[in-house]
C-alpha cells in the first residue's frame, strides 16, 4: 500500500515537473525581401521572422531555405540554414541574409522550411513553412544606373563640351556688337 | 595509513575538478568574424546589421550557446552548420541606425542569466563583462542623391536659351 | 546694246540682290554646317552615357539621325540669319558711317557715290557677320534646351532607341519650324 503510494506520488511529482500544460509549441514564420527594387548584381536583403504563438518553448528550431539556387543568387552574407536551440513562447526571433541576384529576369521567390520539435520531452519534429514572397523582377544594371545613377561627371563633361559651340560665336557677335554700337557723341 | 591515501586520493580529485567544471565556460575565446550594414537604402527598406562569425575556445568547448547585445536589444545567436559557426542579425528603421561604430557584446548561458537578472534588478547592464565583442563599422545607409544632375543641367540650359531669346528680341525690335 | 545695260549694274545693285536673296556664299554655307554637326553631335554623348545606348550597336543609327539634325539646324541657321541681318543693318548703319567716313576724310579724290557704295559694303559684311554669329549662337542654345528636355522629361520612360530618334527629331525639326517664323508687329 505504501510502496504503491509512493510509486504513484513520484509519478505524478515527475509529470508535474515536466510537462507545460501539454499543449505545443506553434511557430508561424514570415520570409520577407526588403528591397524596394531587386537589381542584378545588386544586394538582396531577405529577412525572416518566427514567432511562437503557441505555450510550450520550441526545441531545436532549424530554418533551411533551398529558395535561392546557386545559379541564380550568390551570398554576400549571412547563411541560409541556421538553428536556435529554443524559442520561448511568446517570443519571436528574426534572422537575415544578404544574396545578389545573378542574371535580371523575373523570379518565383519560394517559401523557407522550419522545423522544430513542439516542446522539451516531445522529439517529433514539426514542420511548418515561412511565407513566400512570391514572383518578383530582378532589374538589370543597365536599366537600374540609367534609372538612379546620377551621372554628375557626365553631365559636367556634356556642359564643358557645349562651351565653345555657344561660347565662340556669342564672343564673336559681342565683340562686333560692342565695336558698331556706340552712340554718337554729342558735338 | 588507509586514512591519509584516502584523504590525498579526495584532495587529487577536489584539486583536479576544477578543470572538469571550467568546461562550462570557454576559455580564451578567439573569433574570427565577418560583418555587414546595408550600404542603399534602396537595397532594404530598414537597415540591417549582420555579424557572421566563428568562436574557437581554448578548451575546446564545443556547442556553446551565445547571446549578443546591440544598444540595449538582447538577441540569441543562430547556430549555423558546423558547431563553432554563428550569426547574429538585427534590423531597424535607418534612423535609429546612423553611421558609427557598434559593439556588439556577446554572453555564454551564465553571463546571459546575470545580465538577465541585472536588468531585472535595474542595475546597469554595462557592468556584466562580456565574452568577448564584436565591432561593426556602419557606413550610414544611402539615400539617394539630393540634387539631380539632370535638373541642374536644364535650368542652365533654359537660362543660357532665355538670356540669347532676349538679345534677340532687343535685336528685332 | 545688251551688254551696256548688263554694265548697268552697279555694285549697290549687285549688294541689293544679295540682300534679298536666302541663298548664302559657300563659306557661310560651310561655316552654318559645320558649326550643325558639332551641336548634333554633342548630344550623342549623352545618349551614349546617361541613356546607356550601346555606341557600337547604335553606330549607324547615330550617323544618319546625326545628318539629317544638320541639315534642320542648318536651314534654321540660314532662315534666322536672313531675319536678323537687316534689322542688325539698320542698327549698325550709323557707326559703320562714321567709321568709314573716318577712313576716307583726308581722300577727296573718292566721289560722294564710292563713299556711299563702301558704307554699303561694310554696313553689308558687319550685318552678315553679325547676324551668322548670333544666329548659330542662338540656335545652339535653343537646339540643346529642346534636346534636353525632349529627351530627359518627355521621352523619359521610352526605351533609348525611340528616346533618341524622337528628341533629334523633335529639337532639330522645332528648331527649323521656328526660324521659318515671321516676326509678328
Amino acid at each position: 500500500m505504501m510502496k504503491t503510494f509512493l510509486v504513484l506520488s513520484v509519478v505524478c511529482l515527475f509529470s508535474f515537473v515536466n510537462s507545460e500544460d501539454g499543449k505545443p509549441a506553434r511557430l508561424l514564420a514570415s520570409k520577407t525581401i526588403l528591397n524596394q527594387y531587386l537589381v542584378e548584381g545588386k544586394d538582396l536583403t531577405v529577412e525572416y521572422n518566427i514567432y511562437n504563438v503557441g505555450e510550450s518553448t520550441a526545441v531545436d528550431v532549424q530554418l533551411v531555405d533551398m529558395g535561392f539556387p546557386q545559379s541564380d543568387f550568390e551570398t554576400v552574407r549571412g547563411s541560409l540554414r541556421v538553428k536556435w536551440e529554443r524559442i520561448a513562447p511568446g517570443t519571436n526571433v528574426s534572422h537575415a541574409a544578404i544574396l545578389s541576384p545573378l542574371k535580371p529576369g523575373y523570379f518565383n521567390f519560394t517559401a523557407a522550411e522550419v522545423r522544430y520539435q513542439g516542446s522539451e520531452e516531445n522529439s517529433e519534429v514539426q514542420l511548418t513553412y515561412t511565407t513566400a514572397p512570391g514572383e518578383e523582377g530582378i532589374v538589370s544594371r543597365k536599366d537600374y544606373d540609367r534609372k538612379f545613377s546620377p551621372h554628375v561627371i557626365d553631365w559636367v563633361t556634356f556642359a564643358i563640351m557645349t562651351l565653345p559651340s555657344i561660347g565662340f560665336p556669342f564672343m564673336l557677335w559681342y565683340s562686333s556688337k560692342s565695336k558698331y554700337d556706340t552712340k554718337p557723341k554729342k558735338n | 595509513m588507509a586514512t591519509s591515501r584516502m584523504v590525498l586520493a579526495a584532495l587529487a580529485i577536489l584539486a583536479v575538478l576544477p578543470v572538469f567544471t571550467s568546461g562550462d565556460t570557454c576559455l580564451r575565446p578567439s573569433v574570427v568574424s565577418q560583418t555587414y550594414t546595408s550600404s542603399e537604402a534602396m537595397m532594404a527598406t530598414e537597415t540591417v546589421v549582420i555579424v557572421e562569425f566563428t568562436l574557437t575556445c581554448a578548451n575546446n568547448l564545443k556547442d556553446v550557446n551565445l547571446y549578443a547585445e546591440i544598444n540595449g536589444r538582447t538577441l540569441p545567436a543562430t547556430r549555423g552548420q558546423n558547431s563553432k559557426t554563428y550569426q547574429v542579425s538585427w534590423s531597424d528603421d535607418h534612423k535609429n541606425i546612423p553611421a558609427g561604430t557598434y559593439t556588439v557584446r556577446f554572453f555564454d548561458e551564465d553571463k546571459y542569466a546575470a545580465l538577465r537578472k541585472a536588468q531585472r534588478s535595474g542595475d546597469n547592464t554595462a557592468d556584466i563583462e562580456p565574452l568577448f565583442t564584436i565591432d561593426v563599422n556602419h557606413k550610414g545607409t544611402y539615400s539617394g542623391p539630393f540634387i539631380q544632375a539632370e535638373a541642374l543641367a536644364t535650368c542652365v540650359a533654359i537660362l543660357v536659351w532665355y538670356l540669347a531669346y532676349s538679345t534677340k528680341s532687343n535685336l528685332q525690335s | 546694246m545688251a551688254g551696256g545695260k548688263l554694265q548697268k549694274l552697279t555694285k549697290e545693285e549687285e549688294l541689293l540682290l544679295q540682300d534679298f536673296s536666302r541663298n548664302v556664299s559657300t563659306k557661310s554655307s560651310a561655316l552654318f554646317y559645320g558649326n550643325a554637326f558639332i551641336v548634333s553631335a554633342i548630344p550623342l554623348w549623352l545618349f551614349w552615357r546617361v541613356h546607356q545606348m550601346d555606341p557600337y550597336q547604335s553606330a549607324i543609327l547615330f550617323v544618319i539621325m546625326t545628318m539629317i539634325s544638320t541639315w534642320l539646324v542648318a536651314f534654321a541657321y540660314k532662315n534666322v540669319k536672313f531675319v536678323l541681318k537687316h534689322k542688325i543693318a539698320q542698327k549698325r548703319e550709323d557707326a559703320v558711317t562714321r567709321e568709314v567716313m573716318k577712313k576716307v576724310a583726308d581722300d577727296k579724290k573718292m566721289s560722294k557715290k564710292e563713299k556711299d557704295e563702301r558704307i554699303l559694303w561694310k554696313k553689308n559684311e558687319v550685318a552678315d557677320y553679325e547676324a551668322t554669329t548670333f544666329s548659330i549662337f542662338y540656335n545652339n542654345s535653343l537646339y540643346l534646351v529642346l534636346i534636353i528636355l525632349a529627351s530627359f522629361y518627355l521621352l523619359r520612360t521610352f526605351n533609348p532607341t525611340v528616346n533618341y530618334i524622337v528628341s533629334v527629331l523633335a529639337a532639330g525639326g522645332l528648331l527649323a519650324l521656328f526660324s521659318t517664323s515671321t516676326p509678328a508687329k
